[in-house]
């Protein structure tokens, strides 16, 4: 009962959050100053191709369907949406936006689900331990600082720090794209072993920054819970130091450690486009960056849709899943909602 | 707890003068800001331009932090990227926080229908990637300065800030102090003003150098994608230069690492105010 409400509730954030998103990505371009085909035909007449310009923006106003009214452009824009059409590209007219990001997608895909995995799974472990046994071990308590430095810093700050140290002074990882240049993406152990190369640096920028936060917020949610009855209790019992840490305090302390990630995934998301543009990694970041240089905006425009759709979803997903995990969060929803 | 919570301003500011992450991160802060700014207004506006110093140098007697291809200072361009950064810092952080605390408070004052929009409504901007509709109003705006681009960054720093009043509200709404004020027959803007601001505000102390960071993020963020203020220098510009130079493949170490050390300690000095402001307006949380 409460879980069915809960999911409810988090199915009309969901839909207010693509309905508000695609809204404001219609209309804060119209609102702008700016006009994404101008840039291009300034460009063109800079390059002295002006001659016919006027007779060439007036086809391109009525393919974009910019000559009619506002409120028809809008419904068309969310009809055409709806069939998975985001338009055509500037830069290279002919194609449509949705073929030029589908290339892109599966790299941005693949670097952040493993590297969002992997830090949130290493993290919240390393965090556990340390704030179980922290106060009895200075080693261990060092790790703080080093956590909190490394949290402090965003990825692509990270990530010019790697290439000059590991990529440029000791050559051992390539310095970007995201598989040699001359060989053919292909199912070949060849082809997997040089893109887990290429791709361990991109990765390692984000994997350390995102560790070092889940680290300490695991780490401050075990110190709290030390004190619980339950926890006292459980050792009053004699239970062994290692069943009450993994099954009693590390169970509960996952609750809010997920929450944790779906309210951090937009920002995690934002940051490593920005790394994929340091790496030349041939994601959707490095794509919405080469079509602000081309001056694409409808490539950009349909990247940015894609991204908060998902991201969207992903924490859907999470706010959904979470519960089903541990029954507890059922009634506490329930009741604050 | 009542004792714990010191309410007199003066009080507040001693207890956060004894707070030594506060002070660490004040000092680092301060150090890098005040060197900037004297910098800003002592070094010569004719050393700013190309070929003033020879190409390509290392730290040294030339230059103290050497010089980029086009044998400018690194350190002259410094005191023009860290002001202007801050400056972007500053004012969506005062943006941010203020949008954010009149849309918490109308939220948390009054229930009912306005708070179930509101709530829906900073729900959803907190999810998605700010970063996002940034890169897209500032591909629009091509040539933005560095006011108009804090404006932008401002613009869209209110939920965090927002969800947090909106929650103190809803809290301090229950205390009995406030039922006093209302029986004793305050109005509402009374009630706010009188009684529930002051205790925002160490809040928004947290509050607003959070947004701070954001900013200063949102700035360095948007500059390395190629949208940043492309005629005056900012850290993010300064790093958009070095990296599209080839600074890294040249090894002109000192033409990155320069803004790339000054954003980490800033950040980090930041977080520690952060964190100070936290533990003295938040008791509980001290020595965790």
């Amino acid at each position: 009962m409460g879980y069915l409400r809960y999911v409810l509730q988090r199915t009309v954030i969901l839909i207010a959050t693509v309905a508000i998103s695609i809204t404001l990505v219609f209309f804060v371009p119209r609102l702008v100053p700016g006009n994404p085909l101008g840039a291009v035909f300034l460009k063109l007449a800079a390059m002295g191709g002006s001659a016919g310009a006027p007779e060439l923006i007036e086809e391109y106003n009525r393919i974009f369907g910019l000559d009619q009214s506002l409120w028809h452009q809008y419904l068309s824009f969310m009809r055409e949406l709806l069939r998975g059409n985001l338009g055509y590209s500037i830069s290279s007219f002919p194609s449509h936006v949705i073929d030029i990001l589908r290339p892109a997608l599966p790299w941005t895909i693949g670097l952040l689900t493993v590297t969002t995995l992997v830090s949130w799974v290493l993290g919240s472990v390393i965090g556990a331990a340390v704030g179980w046994r922290g106060e009895k071990s200075r080693a261990l308590q060092a790790l703080v600082p080093v956590a909190l430095v490394l949290y402090t810093i965003p990825y692509y700050i990270l990530a010019i720090i790697l290439i000059f140290t590991l990529a440029f002074r000791w050559p051992i990882f390539p310095l970007s794209g995201a598989y040699s240049v001359g060989l053919r993406p292909a199912l070949t152990w060849e082809f997997a072993v040089d893109v887990l190369r290429h791709a361990t640096l991109p990765a390692l920028s984000i994997i350390l920054v995102s560790l070092g936060w889940w680290f300490l917020s695991m780490r401050s949610l075990i110190t709290t819970l030390k004190g619980e009855d339950y926890i006292l209790y459980a050792e009053a019992r004699g239970l062994p130091e290692s069943r009450i840490l993994w099954r009693y305090a590390f169970r509960n302390a996952l609750l809010p450690q997920a929450t944790g990630l779906a309210i951090s995934l937009g920002h995690i998301v934002g940051g490593a486009l920005i790394t994929e543009v340091i790496f030349a990694f041939p994601g959707l970041g490095w794509l919405i960056y080469n079509s602000i240089t081309s001056l694409d905006f409808p490539v950009i425009q349909g990247a940015v849709l894609l991204i908060i759709v998902s991201v969207a979803l992903a924490n859907f997903a999470i706010d959904i899943l979470y519960p089903l995990v541990d029954p507890r969060i059922r009634y506490e929803h329930a009741r604050r909602g | 707890m009542t004792a714990a919570v010191p309410t007199r301003p003066s009080g507040f500011l001693a207890a956060l003068l004894r707070n030594r992450k506060f002070v660490a991160g004040a000092g680092i802060f301060l150090l890098i800001a005040v060197v900037a700014l004297v910098g800003s207004l002592t070094v010569d506006p004719r050393l700013r331009g190309a070929g003033r110093f020879p190409p390509r140098q290392p730290p040294g007697t030339a230059a103290i932090l050497g010089t980029d291809t086009l044998g400018r200072s690194i350190a002259v361009q410094m005191t023009q990227a860290v002001p202007n950064s801050l400056q972007v810092g500053l004012i969506a952080a005062l943006i941010g926080t203020l949008l954010g605390a009149a849309i918490g408070f109308i939220s948390g004052y009054f229930s009912g229908i306005v708070d179930a929009l509101l709530r829906i409504l900073i729900d959803v901007f907190l999810s998605v990637p700010s970063l996002l509709f940034l890169i897209l109003i500032a591909a629009l705006v091509r040539g933005v300065g560095v006011r108009t681009m804090a404006l932008i960054i401002g613009i869209f720093a209110w939920p965090s800030p927002a969800r947090q009043v909106r929650a103190q509200i809803l809290s301090l709404k229950e205390r009995p102090f406030v039922e006093v004020a209302r029986l004793s027959g305050m109005s509402g803007i009374e009630i706010v003003f009188r009684e529930l601001a002051p205790h925002m505000l160490q809040w928004l102390g947290a509050n607003f150098v959070n947004a701070f960071i954001a900013a200063i993020l949102a700035e360095s963020g948007l500059s390395i994608l190629g949208l940043g203020p492309q005629r005056e220098m900012t850290l993010g510009m300064l790093i958009y230069w070095a990296l599209n130079y080839g600074a890294v493949l040249q090894n002109l170490w000192w033409w990155w690492g320069t803004p790339v050390v000054t954003l980490i300690l800033l950040f980090l000095s930041l977080y520690l105010i952060h964190i100070g402001l936290d533990e003295v307006s938040n008791p509980r949380l001290q020595g965790r």
